[in-house]
C-alpha cells in the first residue's frame, strides 16, 4: 500500500472516530459545536504522555479517552444548564478556553504545538477505529441506547416512561467526550504533532458539519458523513494535481463541501442516511438473501 | 373506597390567577374502568398530566394503591404502575414500531445488557402482533398512519404491565372499525388485572367499555355513577348543553 | 495612563464588536436563527473593497476611489445575505413550516461560511492584503491618548446606526412588523403582515452592519484576509450572548465590554491569554443566566 493512500485511510478512520464523538450526544438531542476541546484533551494528554513521560502508546490511547471524558463529564453539568442555540455557543466557548488554556502551557508546547516521536501506525489506528465503531454499536443496541434516541425525540414523554433525562445526557457528552479524546490521541500520533492553531473553531465547525451531513438517526450516519468530508476533497485535490488547469479545484474542495452541507440540509434535513433508508436496505437485503 | 388502586384527594391546580381543578375529588376502584368525562375545557387533561406527574399540583393528594405519590417525580411513576397515553400521538417520530414499544418496558431493564434488549424486542414485536400491529416491524413510525400510530400509543403503554392505564382520547380520530380493535385490546388488558382510567368523548364507546364515570365542569367535579345514572342525570346535561350553547 | 490609553483602543475594538455583535442579535432575535454567515459578510466586503481599490495583478483590480470601492463592498455583502435568506430561512420555512424551531438553518449558513471564505480563498488567494485608506493613519491626540480617526469615527456610527435602528423597530410601521415576526411568524402572517417580504430586510440589515464593520476594521487594522472575520465574528457572538440574545443595546455593550476586556487582558497578561477571560465570561454567564445581561426571553429551541 502506497504511502499516500495509507495517509488518506488513517485520516478517514481517525475522523470517523470523532465524528462519533459528536454523533453520541447529538443522538441524545444534544448539539454539540466543541469537538476540538476534547480532540485537544485527548491529544496533549496522550503526546504529553508518549512524549515527556514515555508512556507506552498503546496506554495512552485509553488514558487520553479517560481524561477527555472526565473532563466532558464535569463540563457537562453547566453545559447541559443551555439548551438548543445556546448550547451550540457554550460548547464552542468550552472549546476556546480549552484552547486557551493549552496555549498557555509551556510544558506542552503552547504557541508552537505539540511535537511526539510516536508513531500511530494504519494497523493501530485501524484496530482503535474499530473498537469505537463497536463500542457505538454496542451502545444504540443497549436499553440506554434506545433511551438515548427517546430523548433526542420527545424529552418529555421519555420522562414519563421511566428515562433519567440528566443521567442520559450526562453521559451520552461524556461518552462522546471520551470518543474525542481517543481521536485526538489518534490524530496527534498519526502526524506527530498538533497544535490549537489547526484545532480551532474551524475544526468543531467541519466536525459537526459533516456528522449532521451524514444524519444522526442510525450510526451509519457519521461513517457517511466522515467519507465524504476526507474522500470528497481528497479526490478534487487528486484532480487538481493531474493538469495545472485544474489548479482551482485544490482551493474549491471546501467549496464543494459547504455546498454539498447546503444542498443536504435543504433535501435531507434529517442526513444523507436516514432511519428509513436502513430500514429498506435491509428489507432489500434480506429479500434477496 | 374500599378497594381503590387510586384515590386523589382535594386537587388543585392553578395557571397564573385561572384556577383549572379545583378541589377535585374521586377514587379508581381496582379492576374498574373508569371513565373521566366533561366538556371541553374541564380539566380532564390537566387531572391526567398531575396523575403522572407531568405538571406540579399545587394542594390536595394523589395516592396510588395506598402510596403517597403527590411529590414523586414523573419518572419514577411508571415503577409505582402507573402508565398513559397521550391526547395527540406522542410516540417517538424516528423510533421504529418495535422500539416504541420497548420504551415502554425499558424501565424494568438494566441499562447496558444487550441480550435482555434483544429478548424484550421479541416481547415488544409479540404485544404488537397480539393487538394486529404486526405488518410493520421495523418501520419507523412517522411515516404509519394516525389510527395505526394511536394503537401503537396503547401497545407501548400496556408493555409497562402497568396496573392502572391513564388512556387520553385514545378512541378520537379512529375509524369504527379501529375504535372496535381498540376496544378489544383494552378488554383483555382489563382481564389481565389492568386498571383503566379513561378521558373519552365517545360516548358509545365510554358505555361499551367502562363501568364508572367521573365528570368534571370547568375544573369542578359534577358527578359520579355509573354510565347509565349520567346519562340520566339533569346537572351533567346542563353542563355539555350549556357548555355547546355557550 | 497605559491604562487608559488601552480602555481607548479596547473601546475602538469594541466599537467594530458592536456592529457585528447586533448583526447577530437582529437575526437571532427576530428569526431565531444563529446565523454564522455574518463573519463570511464582514470578510466579504472588506476584500472586495480591497481589490477594486487597489491596483494590482489580482482579479477586479480596478484603482477605483475608496468611497466607491466601500460602496460596492456593502453592495456584495447586502447580494450574498439575500441569497443566504433565500437558501436558509425562506427555503426551510417553505419546506417544513417553521424554520425558527429548527437548528438547520444554523446548519446551512455554515455551509455557506465555508463556500464564501474559500470563494474568496480561490479568487485573490490566502495572504493577508495591506489596506492603505486616506486618514487610516490619522490619530487625535486628547491630553495624552492618541484616537486613531477611523477607530473614532467606527464608534460614532455604531451609535448612530443604533440609535436609527432602535427608532426604527420602535416606531415604524416596518418596525411593528419585524416585532410581530420576532414575536411569533405564524401569527404575525395570520394577521396580514407578509413575512416574505418583511424578513429580507432583516438579512439586508444584517449585511449593510456587517459590510460596515469590515470596511471599518479593514481602515482600522490595515490588513485583510479571507479570514478576518472568524475571530471578530467569534469575539461579537461573546458580545452579543453578554448583551442578551435578541436585546441591540445589549449587544452594544456587550461588544464594547468585550472589546475591552480583550484588549485589557492581552495588555496584562500577553496575546497568548486573549481567549481565556472573553469565553470564559461567556460560559459562566451562559451557566448562569443563559439570558445575558439584560435579556428578555430564551431563544433558540434548536430542534434537528
Amino acid at each position: 500500500m502506497s504511502g499516500y493512500l495509507a495517509g488518506v485511510l488513517a485520516q478517514l478512520a481517525i475522523n470517523i472516530v470523532i465524528a462519533y464523538s459528536v454523533f453520541l450526544p447529538a443522538a441524545a438531542g444534544l448539539l454539540n459545536l466543541g469537538a476540538a476541546g476534547f480532540v485537544l484533551v485527548g491529544a496533549y494528554t496522550a503526546g504529553g504522555l508518549t512524549s515527556r513521560l514515555g508512556v507506552p502508546l498503546v496506554a495512552a490511547i485509553p488514558l487520553a479517552g479517560l481524561s477527555a471524558a472526565l473532563i466532558a463529564f464535569l463540563v457537562s453539568f453547566p453545559i447541559l444548564r443551555t439548551r438548543g442555540v445556546y448550547m451550540v455557543l457554550a460548547t464552542f466557548a468550552f472549546a476556546e478556553i480549552v484552547g486557551g488554556i493549552l496555549l498557555n502551557i509551556p510544558a506542552l508546547g503552547g504557541a508552537a504545538g505539540l511535537s511526539v516521536s510516536a508513531y500511530a501506525g494504519l494497523p493501530l489506528v485501524f484496530a482503535v477505529t474499530a473498537l469505537v465503531v463497536g463500542f457505538v454499536a454496542w451502545l444504540l443496541a443497549t436499553r440506554f441506547g434506545l433511551a438515548m434516541r427517546a430523548v433526542h425525540d420527545d424529552e418529555n414523554v421519555a420522562l414519563l416512561f421511566g428515562t433519567n433525562l440528566r443521567l442520559t445526557q450526562v453521559l451520552a457528552f461524556t461518552a462522546g467526550g471520551a470518543l474525542g479524546g481517543i481521536g485526538g490521541a489518534l490524530l496527534v500520533h498519526q502526524f506527530n504533532f498538533i497544535d490549537v492553531q489547526t484545532t480551532g473553531v474551524m475544526f468543531s465547525i467541519f466536525v459537526l458539519l459533516y456528522v449532521l451531513m451524514g444524519g444522526t438517526q442510525t450510526a451509519w450516519g457519521p461513517i457517511a458523513g466522515a467519507l465524504f468530508f476526507t474522500l470528497v476533497p481528497e479526490g478534487l485535490r487528486r484532480a487538481a494535481e493531474l493538469s495545472p488547469s485544474l489548479k482551482f479545484l485544490e482551493s474549491s474542495r471546501y467549496i464543494v463541501f459547504g455546498a454539498g452541507v447546503v444542498l443536504v440540509m435543504m433535501w435531507r434535513p434529517e442526513g444523507l442516511i436516514t432511519r428509513t433508508l436502513v430500514e429498506r436496505c435491509y428489507g432489500l437485503w434480506r429479500r434477496n438473501a | 373506597m374500599p378497594d381503590a388502586i387510586l384515590s386523589v384527594e382535594g386537587l388543585c391546580k392553578r395557571f397564573g390567577g385561572l384556577t383549572v381543578i379545583d378541589d377535585v375529588s374521586f377514587g379508581v376502584r381496582r379492576g374498574s374502568r373508569t371513565a373521566l368525562i366533561g366538556p371541553n375545557g374541564a380539566g380532564k387533561t390537566t387531572v391526567f398530566n398531575l396523575l403522572s406527574g407531568a405538571y406540579s399540583v399545587d394542594r390536595g393528594r394523589i395516592r396510588l394503591e395506598g402510596e403517597d405519590i403527590t411529590a414523586l417525580p414523573a419518572r419514577l411513576r411508571i415503577g409505582r404502575g402507573l402508565a398513559r397515553s397521550f391526547q395527540n400521538v406522542r410516540l417517538m417520530p424516528h423510533l421504529s414500531t418495535v422500539e416504541n414499544v420497548m420504551l415502554g418496558e425499558q424501565w424494568r431493564s438494566p441499562p447496558f445488557s444487550l441480550a435482555r434488549g434483544r429478548r424484550a424486542g421479541e416481547r415488544a414485536a409479540r404485544a404488537l402482533a397480539d393487538a394486529g400491529l404486526d405488518t410493520y416491524p421495523g418501520q419507523v413510525v412517522a411515516t404509519l398512519p394516525y389510527g395505526i400510530q394511536k394503537r401503537i400509543e396503547v401497545v407501548r403503554a400496556l408493555a409497562a404491565e402497568p396496573k392502572l392505564l391513564l388512556l387520553d382520547e385514545p378512541a378520537a380520530g379512529l375509524n369504527s372499525a379501529e375504535t372496535a380493535a381498540l376496544r378489544a385490546l383494552l378488554e383483555r388488558a382489563c382481564e389481565r388485572g389492568i386498571t383503566l382510567l379513561v378521558v373519552e368523548h365517545d360516548m358509545n364507546f365510554v358505555k361499551q367499555l367502562c363501568d364508572h364515570v367521573v365528570v368534571l365542569s370547568f375544573g369542578r367535579k359534577i358527578f359520579e355513577g355509573t354510565p347509565e345514572e349520567v346519562h340520566a342525570d339533569a346537572g351533567v346535561r346542563q353542563a355539555y348543553l350549556g357548555a355547546a350553547a355557550a | 495612563m497605559q491604562t487608559l490609553q488601552q480602555l481607548v483602543n479596547g473601546l475602538m475594538l469594541g466599537g467594530i464588536l458592536a456592529f457585528v455583535a447586533v448583526g447577530f442579535t437582529l437575526t437571532i432575535g427576530m428569526l431565531n436563527f444563529l446565523n454564522f454567515t455574518i463573519p463570511a459578510l464582514f470578510m466579504l466586503a472588506a476584500m472586495t473593497m480591497w481589490a477594486l481599490g487597489t491596483t494590482g495583478a489580482h482579479p477586479f483590480a480596478a484603482g477605483m476611489p475608496w468611497l466607491a470601492a466601500a460602496a460596492i463592498g456593502i453592495a456584495v455583502a447586502v447580494a450574498a445575505s439575500l441569497l443566504i435568506e433565500r437558501f436558509t430561512y425562506r427555503f426551510m420555512k417553505a419546506k417544513y413550516g417553521d424554520a425558527t424551531e429548527h437548528a438547520l438553518p444554523l446548519v446551512s449558513s455554515l455551509g455557506f461560511l465555508l463556500i464564501f471564505e474559500h470563494l474568496v480563498l480561490t479568487l485573490w488567494g490566502s495572504e493577508p492584503q495591506r489596506v492603505e485608506l486616506p486618514l487610516a493613519q490619522a490619530d487625535l491626540r486628547i491630553g495624552g491618548l492618541i484616537v486613531g480617526v477611523p477607530q473614532l469615527a467606527s464608534l460614532a456610527l455604531a451609535f448612530i446606526l443604533v440609535a436609527l435602528l432602535s427608532t426604527l423597530l420602535a416606531r415604524t410601521r416596518l418596525g411593528r412588523a419585524l416585532r410581530a415576526i420576532a414575536e411569533n411568524p405564524d401569527a404575525a402572517t395570520l394577521m396580514g403582515v407578509e413575512v416574505n417580504r418583511i424578513v429580507p430586510i432583516v438579512f439586508i440589515l444584517t449585511g449593510v452592519l456587517a459590510a460596515l464593520a469590515g470596511i471599518l476594521y479593514a481602515a482600522s487594522y490595515r490588513t485583510v484576509s479571507p479570514f478576518i472575520g472568524d475571530d471578530v465574528a467569534a469575539d461579537a457572538i461573546a458580545g452579543m450572548v453578554l448583551g442578551g440574545l435578541g436585546n441591540v443595546w445589549g449587544a452594544i455593550v456587550g461588544g464594547l465590554l468585550v472589546g475591552m476586556v480583550k484588549v485589557l487582558a492581552i495588555s496584562w497578561f500577553g496575546a497568548e491569554i486573549e481567549k481565556i477571560p472573553v469565553w470564559g465570561l461567556l460560559l459562566l454567564l451562559l451557566v448562569v443566566k443563559p439570558t445575558g445581561l439584560f435579556g428578555h426571553t430564551r431563544i433558540g429551541k434548536g430542534k434537528f
